[in-house]
């Protein structure tokens, strides 16, 4: 019973913390819908997969957010029809390359820079690879969660209809009628919104609207990956995960496995990890800082409302891999 | 994985219970983060420096919560033609208004010595890898626990603490591999949230043995600092190795209630 209360306290602190970070994640996502020309974006993205990567794993600059944060927005990159190569690179990078982390690393390692140095180059360079690998897959719908792809099918089916210059009234489906003008009550409006005057007057409310749908929505992914996380966390002891960690090699891997467990935010994780420092080697504690922004069970429950369950297997393995290839290379040279 | 269903069928799409439930969802969420911050109950889940944002989130969320409930009385709202969840309509926001009401009713737990024991206590844990140069500011009597272990991190000479004057408080915990007459007096810190507290503790010399005190009370300890060569166990290769370490000399000791601020912050 104690243990079980300790372990919805966790799964409470979980929540409280990443609560906030959530709903500026969705404030943000709502407001790319009217911020952003979606025809500009998709104009200005570079159409090489590689540099749409680069490009996309440093969007992380402009949305300072953490990985609960990050997801809302990657959805509306995805159905604003930017790429996946770059929706993937900013999804991963965007946690690790963004001003507010790297200043609490530099405040947490500031003596060691050569941690903050390369937890960006390695965080940059997993999030283009990957980026870039995806980028192999032509078709968006196939990486995506059936729901998700279904949505992200209404969007682009019905900006092809209306681009056809079919007389509104014949196409099926509802319709609103704003100021004498009709509009076709669908997703179309959403992305319309921000050109369409007429829809001008709903702006507010398809804002409030959207932000109140991906909340509850992904507020209930959250509410299960914490729940799991704090479970993980009362059940397993930490001493049980440090002490895999002995050499090299199984101290970067008893890192990365805190790392998921712990579902730390990215913004403190560098605070964290430096309660480690004098335990565990740099190369290790590099791996927590690179993978533990990517990948924790806590987000994982957000990414299944955008990928399939085997594309973020797929991600995870690929950034799991690469994380421990570049901090076993690292520590074989510092 | 996929629960959803093709909702172009679903009648119940537009079910004003739905619209309820995602509002209802946003005030009890909104009301549990402001009962968290007026209360001081936050200080048990996360760092003090997220109050603000705990603070700002709670009113966000109770306005978002009125202005949905607002919409659903008017009947005005739009909703998507698609839903994008994995859930069935509802099922998202129900989920979130259990956990709200749940965290309404059931306060946060204070984390015990069994916590302690399963992460591992430690002596050495605000460390730098190098530690930089130190001036203490504060008289050893008025240094808090968390201020000690810090002391020592910074300057890890045991023998220079020799006789120095200590007030400090914490919770009980007993370890194995020291004597009987030694306990840990301990507190947990938070990075963060309260996932990754971790404990950090002082070892104490009794004049009795540490059964009189048992594990997790609150005690107020006043005493001068020895150096002793005590069994401390290694956190990574978990052999106990005998080290000098700052010991705590009790002089009156005296059992407190559960202080309202029970962790120390990073």
């Amino acid at each position: 019973m104690n243990q079980l209360h300790i372990a919805f306290t966790l799964f409470l602190s979980l929540l409280v913390e990443a609560i906030p970070f959530l709903l500026l994640g969705v404030l943000l996502s709502s407001g790319l819908l009217f911020l952003i020309d979606e025809k500009q974006l998709i104009t200005r993205l570079p159409k090489n997969p590689l540099l749409g990567s680069v490009v996309g794993s440093c969007i992380g600059f402009l949305f300072p957010v953490c990985e609960c944060g990050n997801i809302p927005v990657a959805r509306r990159l995805l159905l604003k029809r930017v790429s996946p190569s770059v929706a993937i690179s900013f999804l991963l990078a965007a946690p690790t390359i963004n001003p507010i982390v790297i200043w609490s690393t530099w405040v947490a390692f500031g003596n060691q820079p050569q941690i903050v140095i390369f937890r960006v180059l390695f965080s940059l360079a997993i999030a283009i690879i990957v980026g870039w690998v995806f980028s192999t897959q032509k078709d968006t719908r196939l990486l995506l969660q059936t729901s998700f792809a279904r949505r992200f099918d209404s969007i682009i089916y019905s900006q092809s209809e209306n681009t056809e210059g079919k007389p509104l009234l014949l196409q099926s489906g509802s319709f609103i009628l704003d100021g004498g003008q009709v509009l076709p009550f669908n997703n179309s409006l959403l992305l319309d919104a921000g050109q369409n005057s007429a829809a001008l007057k709903s702006k507010g409310q398809f804002f409030v609207d959207n932000l109140l749908q991906e909340f509850s929505e992904l507020g209930g992914m959250l509410v299960l990956g914490s729940a799991i996380a704090a479970i993980i966390q009362v059940f397993v002891p930490r001493e049980f995960v440090l002490n895999l960690g002995q050499d090299t090699i199984t101290s970067i891997l008893a890192m990365m496995l805190l790392a998921v467990i712990v579902s730390i935010c990215s913004t403190v994780d560098s605070f964290f990890a430096l309660s480690f420092a004098a335990t565990f080697t740099s190369g290790s504690l590099l791996a927590f800082l690179v993978f533990g922004p990517t990948i924790d069970i806590k987000s994982i429950g957000l990414m299944a409302s955008i990928f399939k369950p085997k594309i973020i297997i797929y991600i995870f393995t690929l950034v799991a891999q690469l994380t421990f290839i570049f901090t076993l290379t690292y520590s074989y040279f510092f | 994985m996929n629960l959803a269903n093709p909702r172009k069928a679903n009648p119940n799409k537009n079910n004003p219970l739905f619209s309820w439930l995602d509002g209802l969802a946003l005030l009890t969420w909104g009301s549990l983060l402001l009962k968290y911050t007026i209360t001081g109950q936050y200080k048990l889940l996360i760092h003090p420096n997220y109050y603000g944002l705990v603070l700002a989130s709670s009113i966000i969320l109770l306005g978002l919560g009125i202005v949905k409930i607002k919409l659903t009385l008017a009947h005005t709202q739009q909703k998507n033609s698609e839903h994008i969840a994995l859930f069935s309509p509802g099922f998202s926001s129900s989920l979130l208004i259990c956990v709200a009401i749940a965290g309404l009713m059931i306060p946060p737990k204070i984390l015990t010595s069994q916590s302690a024991m399963k992460t591992g206590v430690r002596d050495i844990p605000l460390t730098r890898s190098q530690p930089q140069s130190f001036r203490t500011v504060t008289k050893p009597e008025e240094r808090s626990l968390i201020e000690w272990i810090r002391t020592i991190n910074a300057y890890p000479e045991p023998d220079a603490y020799k006789g120095q004057l200590a007030n400090v408080s914490g919770f009980v915990l007993h370890l194995k591999e020291l004597p009987d007459n030694y306990l840990m007096l301990s507190r947990f810190v938070i990075t963060c949230c309260a996932v990754d507290a971790y404990p950090i503790g002082i070892p104490v010399k009794l004049e009795t043995s540490r059964n009189t005190y048992p594990p997790d009370t609150w005690l107020q300890i006043q005493g001068a600092m020895i150096a002793e060569t005590l069994p401390i166990k290694e956190q990574v290769s978990k052999t106990t190795m005998e080290r000098r370490s700052v010991v705590l000399a009790a002089k009156s000791i005296k059992s407190i209630p559960i202080p309202a601020d029970p962790y120390g912050y990073k």
